[in-house]
């Protein structure tokens, strides 16, 4: 078959990125939307991006394609290097040759948006649109292409050979997204960035692109960052969780450890603020809650991020606050974290 | 501790919507979509009963005929014993039932400041007068947990979740008794959207208000709800006691609903293939050809049989104030 399993070493590896943004709207003064992240994932692995709205989440997964506007922001620091088995040395991303980014876009990573509706070009029909992603990298045959197309979209549980000649309207949301899956995975990348792939549908059909999407992990050992704001996707899809709050990562490790035994502030007060569907949850009670909401004051240097809405604050918050490693792979910012 | 003579505040009997359509341009004869088709359903005093489904249910059809926002094509709904009539201004319909809407982005008036866009329905309904404007927006702000700084502010400066509130806020100023909440918490974040979710409850237990909440999450609705209602293709699968439908769901489709939620405290191993064959993804709904005699999630039901496809099932009791449409109920996935 056109995909198959990668068994060398592939590894996406992200160090101390920060990006810097420069807002039009306040002149000369700027923003780190994205600050000191560090972040890793291995071929076979998903590792969920987790936050609200305006927390940089999204902005990451542009940063990591370089699709994030070069008008008004830039990378300050960091590298985002891609060992591939495609590849003969590790490529870092932040420092190539804008000629050469085509190149790497869709062979090596893609990305998945989230909402189906509006990614897609209406008045092309779905099959072209996948094969034009083939022709932009391979020379090949149209009805090779054709082939390969039809294939991808038959792992994708859409009927390919009868869909080919479809229009998106002609579909429904859950199966549009699967187009975009298919349409990213036809290049068979290394590393897939999903940006909020199942925000915009309805449960039953999240859950089938969900399943669906730790298929193609399988199949294809492909390495997954999977953005979302919802805890319980992230939980029972990932392998690693990184926590972000106003562009740092407040929280990272293993997927068991962080839902299991929350350290931060924040993490704490995620979970607790979504029902619960234990079996002796009682409903009807006051939920937790966070007062207040994310600010651009939260991206301020010389105290936590989160210090205005977090319910263990104190004076000695106000610095900058490091990463620190509590154990094997397991990240905390926080002073805190202790005194659980 | 809820008391055992209920009142019944709203009671929709068969109400029906139908849109028709044009297939193509050279049709002659029109197709028919039934986005709510012959439904019956009460809603006590004093209670929260949820709406579930999927998008093209017709749940959010429901929401606007219940609101007289789009208009009936048959069926009658009755308020109080009194058949709902949003003509008849000496009974006022609109002070009693208000409705809060989906996205807190679109549902404001982006040119009116603040204080005018939550007075409005009580100036046009005599309670106010136009002078007391700013001082009647300060308490109903008050009441939501809003600070009054922004009266005078406009829609933009504020975030989704202030924006959410100023919402109920807009419809609590004539003091409904009825609210109906179209996905009041889908747009927002998850630490938002509890601020949200708290302050409706207070509410609710505060001014004695009975909510019709249409939503998606059956997470909220576990939190929230006192009877579910879980609709498909315009028709209403089953109701059921909140803590009935998460012990054990009766109508298939419930069951299929309920297992797809994601469960938070422990990990459920996701399947690898769809959940029901491939015929999952949801079609147009009242579109599909046969639909009409049958059951309406005949052809993508696990426990359907002969009879499924001939005869529709009504809407019956199947013991424990539990009702459901099927003529199998309780048949899980897997026996």
């Amino acid at each position: 078959m056109v995909y198959g399993g990668r068994t060398k070493t592939m590894n996406l590896e992200i160090k101390d990125l920060t990006v810097r943004l420069y807002p039009k709207k306040y002149a000369g003064g700027y923003i780190n939307v994205i600050d000191s992240v560090d972040l890793y994932v291995n071929g076979g692995e998903i590792a969920a991006v987790v936050g609200e709205s305006g927390s940089g989440k999204s902005f990451l997964g542009l940063s990591i394609m370089r699709l994030n506007p070069p008008d008004v922001s830039e990378v300050v620091s960091g590298f985002v290097k891609i060992r591939c088995p495609a590849e003969k040395e590790a490529l870092d991303i932040i420092r190539l040759n804008p000629k050469n980014l085509p190149s790497v876009r869709g062979r090596l990573v893609s990305i998945v948006f989230q909402d189906p509706n509006t990614s897609l070009n209406p008045v092309i029909k779905i099959g072209e649109q996948i094969t034009e992603a083939i022709f932009a990298h391979k020379k090949m045959g149209k009805p090779e292409a054709k082939e390969i197309a039809i294939s991808y979209l038959n792992r994708m549980n859409i009927d390919g050979k009868a869909r080919f000649n479809a229009y998106p309207h002609e579909l429904s949301g859950g199966m549009r997204q699967r187009v975009m899956i298919a349409m990213a995975m036809v290049l068979n990348p290394c590393f897939l960035i999903a940006d909020e792939p199942t925000t915009a549908l309805d449960v039953t059909t999240s859950l089938q692109v969900l399943s669906l999407i730790e298929k193609i992990k399988i199949e294809s050992n492909l390495g997954i960052i999977f953005i979302t704001h919802d805890l319980s996707i992230a939980k029972n899809i990932s392998d690693k969780i990184y926590v972000f709050y106003a562009g740092q990562v407040m929280e990272s490790g293993k997927t068991g450890e962080i839902m299991d035994n929350p350290l931060h502030p924040y993490t704490v007060s995620l979970i607790n603020s979504v029902p619960s569907l234990a079996a002796d949850y009682m409903p009807k009670q006051k939920l937790f809650t966070i007062p207040g909401y994310l600010t651009r004051d939260d991206f301020a240097e010389g105290k936590c991020r989160f210090y205005a809405r977090c319910f263990k604050r104190d004076e000695n918050c106000l610095k900058n606050i490091p990463l620190n490693e509590i154990s094997g792979g397991r990240f905390v910012r926080c002073v805190k974290w202790k005194k659980k | 501790m809820r008391q055992m003579e209920k009142e019944i505040i709203l009671n929709v009997l068969n109400l029906s919507k139908h849109y028709k359509y044009y297939k193509s341009i050279f049709d002659i004869k029109r197709d028919v979509i039934k986005a709510v088709d012959d439904i019956t359903f009460g809603v006590f005093r004093n209670e929260i009963f949820a709406v579930v489904g999927e998008t093209g249910c017709g749940k959010s059809t429901l929401a606007k005929l219940i609101t007289g926002l789009i208009s009936k094509t048959s069926g009658d709904i009755y308020y109080d014993g009194e058949l709902l009539d949003y003509k008849d201004k000496k009974k006022n319909f609109r002070k009693k039932i208000q409705i809060v809407f989906q996205d807190p982005y679109s549902s404001l008036n982006p040119k009116k400041k603040i204080y005018k866009i939550i007075s409005y329905p009580a100036v046009k309904n005599n309670i106010i007068k136009k002078k007391d404007r700013p001082d009647f927006a300060a308490s109903l702000l008050k009441n939501v947990g809003l600070d009054e700084e922004i009266l005078y502010g406009y829609p933009h400066e504020l975030s989704g979740g202030q924006r959410q509130r100023v919402g109920i806020a807009r419809s609590l100023s004539v003091g409904p008794e009825l609210l109906i909440l179209d996905e009041p918490v889908s747009a927002l974040d998850m630490s938002i959207s509890a601020q949200v979710l708290n302050l409706l409850m207070d509410l609710q237990a505060y001014d004695k208000m009975s909510y019709i909440f249409i939503t998606h999450d059956l997470k909220i609705v576990r939190h929230i709800a006192d009877r579910v209602c879980v609709m498909y293709g315009g028709k209403i699968m089953e109701i059921s006691p909140s803590a009935d439908f998460f012990k054990e769901p009766a109508h298939p489709y419930s069951t299929i609903l309920y297992n797809s939620m994601l469960p938070y405290k422990f990990k459920k191993q996701l399947n690898f293939t769809d959940l029901n064959g491939k015929n999952t993804v949801p079609g147009l709904i009242g579109k599909e050809k046969g639909a009409e005699k049958g059951c309406a999630y005949f052809k993508k039901c696990y426990a359907s049989k002969e009879i499924c496809g001939k005869n529709e099932p009504p809407l019956k009791d199947v013991g424990n104030n539990r009702m459901a449409s099927c003529f199998f109920p309780f048949t899980h996935q897997g026996l």
